[in-house]
């Protein structure tokens, strides 16, 4: 007659080998699926190297300065071109002395 | 005793079964928890978590596969790709796998036009199983590969060092070999981080690095000269911005380019750079206290020392003062200068400047200053203009920096971020608005030997310089210039440094044949200002503005007619 305890120790076996059994085929299968994502990442990566190049080879400032005066007509910033509020203020300060004297 | 607790083991020896059962109970016990607790545990560990698996996943993928055999990125300031290692394809070929020989090598002809017949067959007939055809093709060529259905091939993926931008800041990046080690520049210094996958980010400026380059490059052209090079620096933290050597070269071939164009103008070759130099002697006659800056020194006849005499580019008939020396950019009054502080203090000076020892600079390419220290009077009087001391552009920008920084030391760097704010002072602030005075005047000033350099605005401040050049079998070629500029703007605050030099330009006709670097390499200064200013957001600003004046001294510079009082 099997007893209690010797029953409940023959399912823990069984469902422990069962259960390892298992888990080792689901771990192989994601082994593989894990080696095809690392391949995929890999490959993007790389493909993602070769594009962040091309970008900075398209950026190169060469180019953009000829697009820039070439193709887009535009021009140097010069000085004249930008002001400072204190400045204008200056200039308005002294035009009223002027004006004053 | 009835209680059959796990703690309770004893056991009556008239009680037989009772301990078998208990023995029985313990075990099984045991056994449960045992596997209960691998089981448990074996579970936790195969788990698939998904938020977990993705975080192990992306840690491995980062640090074995990609890093371990990818050479990390050098990029600029604005984290602008510089150098990157990308994946080429290489095409092998296992001659043992071909059936058809001729058809292969017609099908691999049809593809690649450059590799001849005769040589695939010699390559088809070794007994080898893997031949390399070619280190590098194409993704298109790989594809009609694929489509021609060619046998026996094996492609493999080999990295590949990249420069995206070509030759900017090429001798900076330097180079790696054949097998992708760092053979040059920031590629050897930091071959180590690099190879272990860390990205380095330099202090280069992209736009302002091709600025410089482009404007010098148009100079050099102009004045048919053998090169030159060109450095903006923040003088704040030492950044270096842009370091140019002219000429320079493609990157991408740094193994095919001559050691003449490799050779790094700005960082490793020394040259007199004549008058610049005279910035340090002014800058030690006030620090040394021994002359006051109001004292004349007579510049009108030439000044014999030993068998040298000592004469002026623009003569002078009376005397003048400091501020007057630098100006007029006067020899005699220089060599007098520094008659009175002597050789002791003029290097230690030197010394302190850190010109007369290498720049610890983040390349390999550094040049060792070549000072004369006999003591001799006669050399510190030379070397007070300039003759006599050989430096790179690159301690000149440094010492420049030094100087208008308030006197606070000022060494370079390439690497953004690395730079500590040092307070080793050298000079004193006093010193150093004076100075500062000094050579807004040398642009500002009509008389002023860097009026070409004066850009509305941005108040420039700076020295030029023009020395023969050293025959490296001894001696000066006669006819054979090296002409420089170091200055500073906005030089009231002064933020960035700039020091420009061109190695032997031509006098041309617009130039009424002058090759002086107020001809030569002002303009240049002129020009790299009005277009870095704004990238660098440092606005104009009026001249008559209180922010000058308070900043800076006024001197009066007298012409060159005499009786003109100070």
């Amino acid at each position: 007659m099997i007893r209690y305890p010797s029953f409940l120790i023959v399912f823990v076996i069984l469902f422990a080998a069962i259960s390892l059994y298992q888990i080792k085929h689901v771990i192989t299968k994601k082994e593989i699926e894990l080696h095809q994502v690392k391949n995929k990442i890999n490959n993007v990566q790389s493909d993602l190297k070769i594009l962040k190049a091309e970008l900075s080879y398209l950026k190169r400032p060469d180019r953009i300065e000829h697009i820039a005066l070439n193709k887009l007509g535009l021009k140097e910033v010069l000085p004249t071109d930008i002001w400072n509020l204190k400045d204008l203020e200056n200039v308005k300060d002294n035009l009223n002395n002027g004006e004053h004297k | 005793m009835k209680n059959f607790g796990l703690f309770n083991l004893y056991i009556n020896k008239n009680n037989y079964a009772k301990s078998r059962k208990v023995k029985l109970l313990t075990c099984s016990l045991l056994l449960v928890i045992s596997f209960t607790v691998v089981g448990y545990r074996t579970i936790s560990l195969a788990s698939i978590k998904k938020d977990n698996t993705s975080k192990i996943v992306y840690k491995n993928l980062q640090s074995k596969a990609f890093h371990k055999n990818s050479r990390g990125n050098i990029y600029d300031r604005n984290k602008k790709i510089l150098a990157t290692t990308i994946n080429t394809l290489s095409l092998n070929i296992n001659p043992q796998e071909i059936l058809n020989k001729h058809e292969t090598i017609n099908k691999l002809l049809q593809i690649f036009p450059q590799l001849n017949e005769k040589g695939l067959l010699k390559k088809f007939n070794t007994n080898k199983k893997h031949v390399n055809l070619l280190r590098e093709i194409s993704p298109r060529e790989y594809a009609r590969l694929l489509h021609l259905g060619v046998e026996g091939l094996k492609i493999q993926k080999r990295p590949k060092r990249i420069y995206p931008n070509n030759s900017l800041a090429s001798h900076i990046l330097g180079g790696t070999d054949i097998d992708g080690k760092g053979i040059a520049g920031i590629e050897k210094k930091y071959d180590a981080q690099l190879k272990s996958g860390k990205n380095i980010d330099l202090s280069i400026h992209s736009g302002i690095q091709h600025i410089t380059k482009k404007l010098l490059l148009d100079q050099i052209n102009k004045f048919e000269a053998e090169g030159g090079a060109g450095i903006v620096m923040n003088i704040k933290n030492g950044e270096v911005y842009s370091v140019v050597s002219l000429p320079d070269y493609n990157a991408n071939n740094y193994n095919s380019i001559l050691s003449k164009i490799l050779f790094n103008k700005a960082t490793k070759g020394i040259y007199e750079l004549g008058s610049t130099l005279k910035l340090i002697t002014a800058a030690i006659a006030f620090e040394s206290n021994l002359i006051n800056e109001n004292e004349v020194f007579d510049v009108s006849k030439p000044l014999k020392v030993s068998s040298r005499v000592i004469t002026d580019f623009h003569p002078l008939n009376y005397s003048i003062n400091i501020p007057e020396v630098i100006v007029h950019s006067s020899n005699i009054g220089s060599a007098k200068i520094a008659e009175k502080f002597g050789p002791s203090i003029q290097l230690k000076y030197l010394k302190l400047l850190g010109l007369t020892n290498k720049l610890p600079l983040e390349i390999p390419e550094l040049g060792r200053p070549q000072v004369l220290m006999d003591k001799r009077i006669l050399t510190t009087m030379t070397i007070s203009y300039g003759h006599g001391i050989a430096i790179t552009p690159m301690h000149l920008a440094s010492a420049t920096s030094t100087i208008v920084n308030n006197g606070i030391k000022v060494d370079p760097t390439l690497i953004m971020g690395k730079s500590k704010i040092q307070n080793k002072q050298i000079i004193s602030r006093e010193t150093s608005m004076k100075m500062k005075s000094i050579m807004r005047l040398v642009v500002s000033n009509k008389y002023g030997t860097a009026k070409k350099a004066e850009s509305a605005g941005y108040l420039i401040g700076g020295k030029t310089g023009t020395a023969e050049k050293i025959n490296p079998n001894g001696g000066y070629f006669k006819k054979k210039n090296i002409v420089a500029f170091t200055g500073a703007f906005p030089i009231n605050n002064p933020k960035f440094t700039i020091t420009i030099m061109i190695d032997n330009p031509k006098g041309q006709k617009f130039s009424n044949g002058y090759r002086t670097a107020g001809w030569v390499v002002a303009p240049v200064v002129k020009q790299l200002v009005t277009r870095i200013a704004p990238i660098l957001n440092i606005k104009p600003q009026l001249e008559s503005s209180s922010k000058l004046s308070d900043n800076l001294f006024n001197y009066k510079i007298r012409g060159k007619k005499k009786g003109e009082n100070l």
